[in-house]
């Protein structure tokens, strides 16, 4: 360059607005702004100065914002023709047995499936949905009517999701996907402290002189928050992973023990045994703000490191030195993911770890806390607005009888007195000819629920379907009426992250065609079946959210602001609790609840001699039906690859990037292999996104008793090479 | 720590030890431009736009220079800006006719800094058509552009992997001329263990790491 001319201000700045919203992926919650054109064309993203973020993104938050503008958004309602009764799959992928090396894979494909519907307006749609949902309570009662809301909608959306089933359907059968990743640890955490949110918010790891990365994967899957803790260890904190995959992380861990499946417990156990037999354990702490360390005392003796060698696989001293570090630091803070939680004993995992920090009285003080990363973006507000069956808003049981009055003079109608179903035990109340008829807000069951065999049964066997989304998902392939709805983008409305954080988002694009929010259908829903809703707003929806739930007292859409608030929320001109629980639990002292090593379901044999673990990676979310629209997302991950280790695959004859048939004692799949050392001898990962290799055909329905989560962790699964296939 | 006083631009300032003149003068409103430093980086002083005059033999960079009891800084002046403006023609004088910055994010901090200086001609020979080569471009990413043409060398997108990411995965390689930034051990971006989280393109002040054109299709 000789001169400079360029012209008076930047081209790409002209008639381009930055308007400050959120990240829609996941629990971190980062705060950004979206560079939008005129047309509601989204250019870029820039992180905000968040509160969980500090201006950071990850790739799904910097790049993957495209899927709101795919052309295959729906634009019109579209009802379910004649002759394509009786209900069924109706792409290639979702039959049975069609997933395999010659098959394109990716998303539904709208030619296979399009031709089975008919456009309608929306007032034939709503008037179809409010005669089918009244034909089902009038043949099968309230009960037989069930409803999926969304970890991905707003807290506005999920509570009038949750009043919708509750009142205008009169049923509690509603729930999400916080059935499918944590519910083990909200029930475990309620029993233990009495409250199932996050005591300290991640950021707060910079205090911490310990923390542990309990069966988590945060570069993956909460990868802002992962970069705050790479930041802590950098500055001195020191960092234990426990996993039975090498987290990405672990590179940065001062210590890495690589666990057996689903012997969390034993683990555990043992280094509570170390803490106590060495004097580690905070004694003041546990005689002045817990109960029940006698029982807890009683059953970790019978794990002493040598057992937990046995159990764990972790040699028996690096059990003692994970013990020591962690009794001898002054501050400690724990955090957990799907690897704890995604279990039959979910359940007992999570008390291990409630126990584990109650005995080293590290809950209350700065660098110290409880925090099950939390996935969805709202996962943890969908859950405080009363998207779940055994909770009113707010944590407020249905079966409380003072409870349930409040409820019914708050919302003018009588209600329920049973708690609902869960998601997993709907499909199988479907199956059973108990749940004739579902409504399916923003979720994907077909993907996301355990043993898609049972599934696709159980969807093919209803009644009547509604499916309210953005595309056409697997699961809307079997529905009477399909809805197009709103997507994040599109809305105003707020949403709380892992943090507890209250936070808004500001629509930045219309709906396309005639598409619709999805506060306004489920308003327009209730009206069309006799109730009175009438809201100005989405702030109106928070307000009467927050007179339901005191849990959000004080916070309103003019005081969270662009920034955000975290809850509880002391006066309105408080910024919010960071940290909880300095002197009292809210049910007084903290409640050790001992637990024992239990058996998974679903074990290996001669026949199925490997285990499969599930879960997720960077680049997608979930069942894929946004990030594989996201042409950056999807460029840069588009293929399902199952992690084998090297060994294994040297016996099985397979190379890397080779095909292999996966079979559980289910269903099978066949994908390509890729060959890592991160997995353990024996052991296998596959990541759940991807409908061509669908990790959940594979996996088993087993519960776990208390939280009602499948067991996504360990399913048994032979492997073989398809060495036909090059 | 204790607290120091002193003037920048005439305004008495009050700050505490250790602090950078060019952070003391942030915190009173006073902007002294740069390329190299952002507040959530180590500073390093390398692009020595930020030079003041704090009436020594030469101008150190406000950047990296520590406050002193009794200083007296200039932060803008006639011989300030002269610097300022030759740093600029000369960085300048390689850069690509077109700044995908601009085309983009639209916020080149070079082609600001350029304006505002009032940079239009200058007497030095064009880098690029000279015996030098081009320095090349990494289009191995989906999602990142790199050209190497563009940078300036500010080590921002190091310091952001590094030190606000903790991802690793950008350095320094090469010598003399053709030192440039390198994913891992110099290979494409695309073969590296970068994970996309496009830190490096939010801090970079020029063309250098762009995102790819992604804009929605309508
Ligand atoms: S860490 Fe989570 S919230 Fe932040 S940008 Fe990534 S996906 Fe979005």
């Amino acid at each position: 360059m000789k001169s400079f001319n360029p012209s008076e201000s930047a081209a790409a700045l002209a008639g381009i607005t930055e308007v400050p919203t959120l990240c829609p992926y996941c629990g971190v919650g980062c705060a950004l702004s979206y560079g939008v054109d005129a047309d509601g064309t989204i250019h870029y993203a820039r992180g905000r100065d968040g509160a969980s973020n500090a201006e950071r993104l990850c790739v799904k938050g910097r790049y993957g914002f495209d899927y709101a503008a795919h052309p295959q958004r729906l634009t019109k309602p579209l009802i379910r023709r004649e002759s394509a009764y009786p209900r069924g799959p109706l792409s290639q992928f979702s039959q049975i047995d069609s997933s395999g090396p010659r098959k394109a894979g990716g998303i539904v494909d709208y030619t296979e499936v399009m031709p089975h519907f008919r456009e309608a307006s929306w007032e034939e749609a709503l008037e179809r949905i409010a005669e089918g949902f009244t034909r089902v309570r009038t043949n099968g009662g309230p009960h037989a009517m069930a409803g999926f809301g969304s970890a991905k909608g707003s807290n506005e959306e999920a509570y009038l999701f949750q009043k919708f089933m509750r009142t205008v359907i009169g049923t509690n059968n509603v729930d999400h996907c916080t059935r499918l990743c944590h519910a083990s640890s909200v029930y475990a955490l309620i029993e233990g402290i009495g409250s199932g949110a996050v005591t300290n918010v991640v950021r707060d790891i910079e205090n911490a002189e310990v923390a542990i990365l309990a069966g988590c994967n945060p570069t993956a899957n909460h990868p802002v928050a992962a970069s705050f803790m790479k930041q802590a260890a950098a500055a001195g904190t020191d960092l234990l992973a426990v996993n039975v995959r090498r987290p990405g992380i672990a590179d940065y861990c001062s210590q890495y023990c690589q666990i057996k499946p689903g012997s969390d417990v034993a683990f555990y156990n043992a280094v509570m045994h170390v803490i106590i037999a060495e004097d580690l354990h905070d004694k003041a702490f546990i005689e002045t703000r817990t109960e029940g360390f006698a029982e807890l005392k009683a059953m970790v003796e019978e794990y002493p490191p040598a057992v937990g060698e046995r159990l764990s696989g972790v040699p028996a001293e690096e059990i003692i030195a994970f013990a020591r570090q962690l009794g001898q630091a002054r501050s400690a803070m724990i955090f957990w993911g799907m690897g704890i939680s995604q279990h039959v004993f979910g359940t007992d995992n999570a008390r291990c770890l409630i126990a584990l920090a109650l005995l080293t009285g590290n809950i209350g003080r700065p660098g110290t806390g409880l925090h099950p990363l939390r996935g969805q973006n709202n996962v943890q507000g969908a859950s405080d607005a009363g998207l779940i069956p055994m909770y009113y808003p707010g944590y407020q049981s249905v079966a409380d009888a003072e409870v349930r009055k409040r409820f019914e003079s708050l919302w003018g109608v009588d209600l329920p007195d049973t708690p609902g179903l869960t998601t997993a035990e709907i499909t199988h109340a479907a199956l059973e000819g108990d749940i004739r008829g579902l409504y399916c807000m923003g979720e994907n069951p077909f993907l996301s629920d355990p043993d898609i065999n049972r599934v696709r049964e159980a969807l093919a066997s209803l009644d009547f379907l509604v499916v309210q989304d953005l595309f056409i998902t697997e699961t809307a392939e079997f529905a009477d009426v399909i809805l197009p709805a709103s997507a994040f983008m599109e809305k105003c409305g707020t949403f709380t992250n892992t943090d507890r954080r209250v936070q808004k988002s500001q629509p930045v694009r219309q709906p396309p065609g005639e598409a619709r929010q999805d506060w306004h259908i489920l308003r327009d829903l209730a009206q069309r079946m006799g109730h009175d809703w009438n809201y100005p707003d989405e702030s109106a929806v928070f307000d009467e959210f927050v007179k339901a739930a005191p849990l959000y007292a004080n916070l309103s859409h003019t005081n969270i602001g662009e920034t955000g608030r975290w809850y509880p929320c002391p006066h309105p001109d408080s910024q919010g609790e960071r940290l909880l629980f300095a002197d009292t639990f809210p049910i007084g002292r903290g409640r050790f609840v001992p637990a024992q090593l239990g058996t998974a379901p679903d074990l290996p044999d001669n026949d199925y001699p490997f285990i499969l673990n599930t879960g997720r990676q960077l680049e997608h979310w979930h069942t894929g039906v946004m990030t594989r629209r996201s042409r950056a997302l999807d460029a840069i991950a588009p293929k399902a690859r199952v992690e084998l280790h090297p060994d294994d695959a040297r016996k099985l004859g397979v190379a890397n990037e080779e095909w292999v048939e996966l079979a559980s004692r289910r269903g099978s799949v066949q994908v390509q292999a890729l060959l890592t050392r991160d997995v353990a001898p024996g052991t296998l990962f596959l990541p759940m996104h991807f409908r061509e290799a669908a990790a959940n055909l594979l996996t088993s329905p087993a519960l776990d008793p208390f939280g009602k989560i499948p067991e996504f962790k360990i399913c048994a699964v032979a492997v073989n090479a398809l060495s036909e296939v090059s | 720590m204790s607290d120091v006083s002193l003037t920048i631009d005439g305004v008495e300032v009050t700050v505490p030890e250790g602090t950078t003149i060019w952070e003391a003068a942030a915190r009173y409103g006073i902007e002294i431009p740069v390329l190299c430093h952002d507040p959530r980086l180590e500073p390093v002083g390398v692009c020595r736009i930020c030079a003041v005059d704090v009436g020594e033999r030469t101008l150190p960079a406000a950047c990296v220079r520590h406050v002193e009891a009794g200083m007296n800084v200039i932060t803008a002046n006639t011989e300030i800006t002269a610097h300022r403006r030759i740093l600029t023609e000369l960085m300048l004088s390689d850069q690509p006719e077109q700044s995908r910055r601009e085309a983009t994010t639209g916020d080149d901090s070079l082609y600001a800094l350029a304006r505002e200086l009032k940079v239009s001609d200058f007497p030095w020979p064009d880098a690029k058509s000279s015996s030098n080569p081009p320095r090349g471009q990494d289009d191995s990413s989906p999602v990142i552009a790199v050209d190497h043409q563009a940078c300036i060398l500010c080590d921002r997108c190091v310091r952001a992997c590094d030190d606000i990411q903790h991802n690793d995965v950008i350095t320094r390689t090469g010598k003399g001329h053709s030192v440039r930034i390198g994913f891992d051990l110099d290979v494409p971006m695309a073969e590296s263990s970068c994970v996309s989280c496009g830190e490096c393109v939010a801090v970079c002040p020029t063309g250098a790491l762009t995102h790819q054109f992604l804009g929605e299709t309508s």
